[in-house]
């Protein structure tokens, strides 16, 4: 074995007492972090400084910290293997490790924060595609797949190289024989792992700007001041990116030291990744500026408490000191040690301060994108007190339990796999790269294809209900003896919606205004269907109540009281004097529908005594039962127009795993193993 | 393929029919793939939509409306399902009181964010809450613009009267730990023909309640009226309308108010009736 496997396998075999201290404090750490979510399951979230107003804390902030954190690592790794960067072999995996370690970690995170994980599996038994948490879950899952894929496959070669090895425990034989996949180092075996590489390469780049923009997505989603916004998708991508690269940054650093790797990892990486750090403070610090100019500068609103909150309220001092040291500090610091020549022997110590400011920053940051805004209530919270939040102790348990689990993952796994590729950096050495053919799966977004909402079937419905006659039946009411006894017959009929005055109907759409809107001769208008409120035409109906005494001679003049019997109550329309036939004329354009009874009724008086008359009358047939057309996004099933894209989206990704991993590697690379093609040379 | 100007037509012809194909074709499956099939639930037992007016001019914010609720649904302290909220819109204006039941949307932004359908759209316009799907993610409590949702931190403490019946969605009780929980305008009661406990006990008669389709809503003290004359002759509003929820719930505003508004009540020295938890 040469020294140079010598050197980077050192990481593997050997072990010193510090390492199994290092492992001890962080099973503490952890055993106390699972002390406080056994006490936590037990006693509910109660045990939290969540409540009401601040109901994401934490768990939330570490959730979103550490899938930004994941981000950069298979991100500059895909970046750097499609632009064939010719210095990125020695740190590619570990990139790549800090992203599988980081989502593990990250999305747990979710788990602890729900009130019921004991229904976790309804998110996949009762899913529903309209919500972004399921859109997290989806996009997530499919990313650790994506991203164990990715620090697996270039593996490969290295595990064979392993279980080669002489001298090593059998069951470490064993585990790296099979992980090896009948890798034997063919020309063809070869040649389809580059290829398996490339295809994971160029798909992760999507899918990963995709994992953070969703997680964006589940602030931007809502109403919430300071979340409502258009450019949190980019904003978190360009965080996360920038957070996870100092990640890379500072854990190459760790591992450099630790392991002595100076001839591997040298001043060149953190030259370059200094300056991909530096490019990525300055677009985050132009999206800062974009997110609080453009809501500080207008202040709009709630927006304005949340403003004044964090630039000169409770928060200020945070605010300002995470965007000096998540922004300023680091990106000075990089100037100068990347640009001034005099300050170049600090490239590294300068980078890698820089890197540790951006993680805490990028911490802080999300902390502060969470909390302010969930105390700033568009209602105000029943006491100012309310809104406060203070983390408890099992918060701060778990969360400290989160960054050890995350460092007790990569310590463990450090010890099981080499941290830098031995065959890539050994091919770089050697310059015999070959060179791969890269397929280029085109990412379409597919057509969208909106089904046109419901036709309102109302006026019809309202027509046919309008021509049913109804039949009134007259009831004789013993009078009392000086009074004499009247009769009310009561009838009614529909007024046709045509005949309902011109000034009512102006202000109803079908109107002029509404003609020259170009609704009418729009092709497009079954795709903006759905937006439109429910519209229908407003039925009048004239109730005639005739009045006669016992001789059948109409009374006249007197006053008729017209009610209606609703569900909970009376509704009374007052009073109509009978003309000359006796007759009351009561004209109702109410907005109503569906069959009342009306009451027609006199009071009485010295001469006639008081009589009712009760008639069903039909305002015509009520609308169907079904959901409001206004909110297309809350049905119970999924619609296409939301459902296709995300399926679509990650289906795809889920395709071309299949084909990277189970075709490429598991079936054609396995089998070009086995075939009688010469061995090549051992190294 | 010859690399002639007409190969290179032919070769987006060809493109554009098979856009145009798949196009066809995807609209033919749509509806097959996608069934709008409402589940059961969904559908109210009867055809209301109701809503609900909540004339200010008649709030003295005496909160007789959320002690009425808390008593009947056993609500868990430290929750409010109607709160009564002391508003005043800026320094000039006068103060106001504002009760403030869930909205029920009718483009209710906790139903679109909620990931396993625990909240829903009726079909007779209330938003649903179902506990025993509830997952306690607490999206809903983010979503809502109105703060009308509370979350069980910890196990409610339960009164044996609560305990006597099974769960029931329409009831919304007994309580659970980690779930979230909000006013649902007392389905179980409606079912009965009756109004919501906020308006069939509330004394000041401000919460009036009826079916939109009736266009008659009802108050305590047995008023009935017509909703959309009320609504436009005493130009009614409804909260946060530019958030395009689209809420079941109207207010008339507080003009010639029958009962002395905030200031005036603290300026006499009247303590306001401070929220007081349920013993």
């Amino acid at each position: 074995m040469e020294t140079r496997e010598q050197n980077l396998l050192r990481s593997v075999f050997e072990t010193s007492w510090r390492y199994y201290l290092w492992l001890t404090f962080l099973g503490g750490v952890l055993v106390l972090g699972l002390v406080a979510y056994i006490h936590q399951l037990r006693q509910g979230l109660v045990v939290t400084g969540l409540r009401d107003q601040v109901s994401w804390g934490l768990y939330i902030t570490n959730f979103v910290f550490f899938i930004g954190i994941s981000h950069a690592g298979t991100l500059i790794s895909a970046i750097l293997r499609v632009t064939d960067a010719g210095w990125r072999q020695p740190i590619t995996r570990m990139a790549e490790a800090i992203t599988v370690f980081a989502l593990c970690i990250g999305a747990p995170m979710v788990i602890v924060d729900m009130g019921r994980p004991d229904r976790l599996l309804y998110i996949f038994r009762h899913g529903r595609i309209q919500s972004p948490i399921v859109w997290d879950v989806l996009s997530i899952s499919t990313y650790l797949m994506g991203c164990v894929l990715y620090f697996f496959i270039p593996m490969i070669p290295d595990l064979a190289l392993l279980a080669e090895r002489p001298g090593i425990a059998p069951w470490r034989r064993w585990l790296y024989r099979k992980l090896a996949l009948g890798w034997t180092g063919t020309k063809e075996q070869k040649r389809l792992l580059e290829k398996a590489i490339s295809v994971m390469a160029i798909i992760i780049i999507p899918l990963a700007v995709s994992v953070h923009t969703v997680v964006s997505w589940i602030f931007a989603m809502t109403l919430r001041p300071g979340w409502d916004s258009s450019i949190f998708g980019p904003y978190f991508v360009i965080g996360a990116i920038y957070s996870g690269a100092a990640a890379v940054i500072f854990s190459m650093w760790v591992l450099r030291r630790i392991f002595r790797l100076e001839d591997y990892v040298q001043p060149m990486h953190f030259r370059n990744l200094g300056l991909l750090l530096l490019s990525f403070s300055l677009l985050y610090l132009y999206f800062n500026i974009n997110e609080y100019l453009t809501a500080g500068y207008k202040l709009e609103g709630m927006e304005r408490q949340l403003i004044s909150r964090l630039f000169v309220g409770e928060y200020a001092w945070a605010f300002w000191s995470v965007q000096a040291i998540g922004v300023f500090i680091p990106l000075l610091l990089m100037l100068t040690v990347l640009t001034w020549k005099r300050y170049q022997e600090f490239l590294v110590p300068g980078v890698v301060l820089a890197s540790a400011c951006v993680v805490v920053g990028a911490w802080a940051k999300r902390y502060l994108i969470i909390i302010p805004t969930l105390q700033t209530p568009f209602l105000p919270p029943r006491e100012a007190a309310a809104v406060q939040y203070h983390p408890t102790w099992v918060e701060w348990s778990i969360t400290a339990a989160a960054v050890a689990g995350f460092l007790m993952i990569y310590s463990l796994l450090l010890k099981l796999f080499p941290i830098v590729s031995l065959w890539e950096t050994r091919e770089a050495e050697s310059g015999e790269a070959e060179a791969v053919s890269e397929p280029q799966p085109t990412v379409a977004r597919p057509p969208r294809w909106w089904k046109p909402g419901p036709v309102g079937l109302t006026g019809l419905l309202l027509a046919l209900g309008l021509l049913i006659t109804p039949h009134a039946e007259a009831t004789k009411k013993a009078a009392p003896r000086p009074p004499k006894p009247a009769v009310i017959t009561v009838e009614w009929r529909a007024v046709a919606p045509e005949k309902v005055p011109p000034e009512e109907l102006a202000s109803q759409p079908g109107s002029r205004v509404f003609l020259y809107s170009g609704r009418l001769i729009d092709p497009l208008r079954w795709l903006h269907n759905w937006g439109e409120a429910e519209e229908r035409p407003t039925p009048a109906i004239e109730v005639l109540a005739t009045m006669r005494d016992a001789s059948g001679a109409p009374i006249s003049f007197k006053p008729m009281d017209f009610a209606l019997r609703t569900s909970f109550g009376t509704l009374s329309f007052g009073s109509r004097p009978t003309n000359d036939q006796g007759q009351a004329k009561l004209m109702v354009r109410d907005r109503r529908l569906g069959e009342y009874p009306l009451l027609a009724g006199f009071r009485g008086d010295n001469e006639y005594a008081a009589v009712q008359q009760q008639i069903r009358v039909n305002f015509g047939a009520r609308p169907a039962p079904a959901l409001p057309r206004v909110g297309v996004l809350i049905t119970p099933y999924a619609t296409p127009a939301i459902g296709v894209p995300f399926l679509f989206f990650y289906g795809l990704m889920w395709v071309v795993f299949a084909y990277a991993f189970g075709y490429l590697i598991l079936y054609r690379m396995r089998r070009a193993g086995k075939t009688s093609e010469p061995r090549a040379p051992a190294r | 393929m010859d690399a002639s100007r007409r190969g290179f037509v032919q070769f987006l012809l060809r493109g554009a029919t098979l856009v145009g194909a798949v196009a066809v074709a995807w609209k033919a499956s749509a509806s097959r793939i996608f069934r709008e099939i409402l589940p059961a639930r969904s559908i109210a037992p009867g055809n209301q939509r109701w809503v609900m007016v909540i004339d200010l001019a008649k709030c003295d914010g005496c909160r007789d409306c959320t002690r009425a609720c808390n008593q009947m649904h056993f609500v868990p302290p430290l929750q409010e399902w109607i709160r009564v909220y002391e508003v005043s819109d800026n320094p000039a204006a006068g103060s106001y009181w504002l009760a403030r039941p869930c909205m029920h949307c009718d483009n209710p932004p906790c139903v679109r964010g909620c990931p396993v359908g625990a909240t829903f759209k009726r079909t007779d316009g209330i938003v649903m809450q179902d506990n025993d799907r509830c997952i306690g993610c607490r999206n809903c409590i983010a979503q809502c613009p109105y703060s009308a949702r509370a979350f069980n931190w910890g196990e409610p403490p339960h009164t044996p009267e609560e305990l006597a019946q099974p769960y029931a969605m329409e009831q919304m009780y007994p309580h659970r730990k980690g779930t979230v929980e909000k006013c649902g305008f007392c389905p179980h009661m409606l079912r009965e023909g009756k109004l919501a406990v906020c308006a069939s006990q509330f004394t000041m008669g401000a919460v009036y309640f009826g079916d939109e389709l009736e266009d008659a809503v009802t108050n305590s003290k047995g008023e009935t009226i017509q909703f959309s004359k009320i609504a436009k002759r005493g130009a009614g509003f409804r909260l946060m309308e530019e958030l395009g929820t689209e809420p079941r719930v109207y207010y008339l505003p507080p003009a010639s108010r029958k009962y002395p508004s905030p200031d005036e009540k603290n300026s006499a020295g009247l303590v306001p009736i401070g929220i007081e938890g349920r013993g």
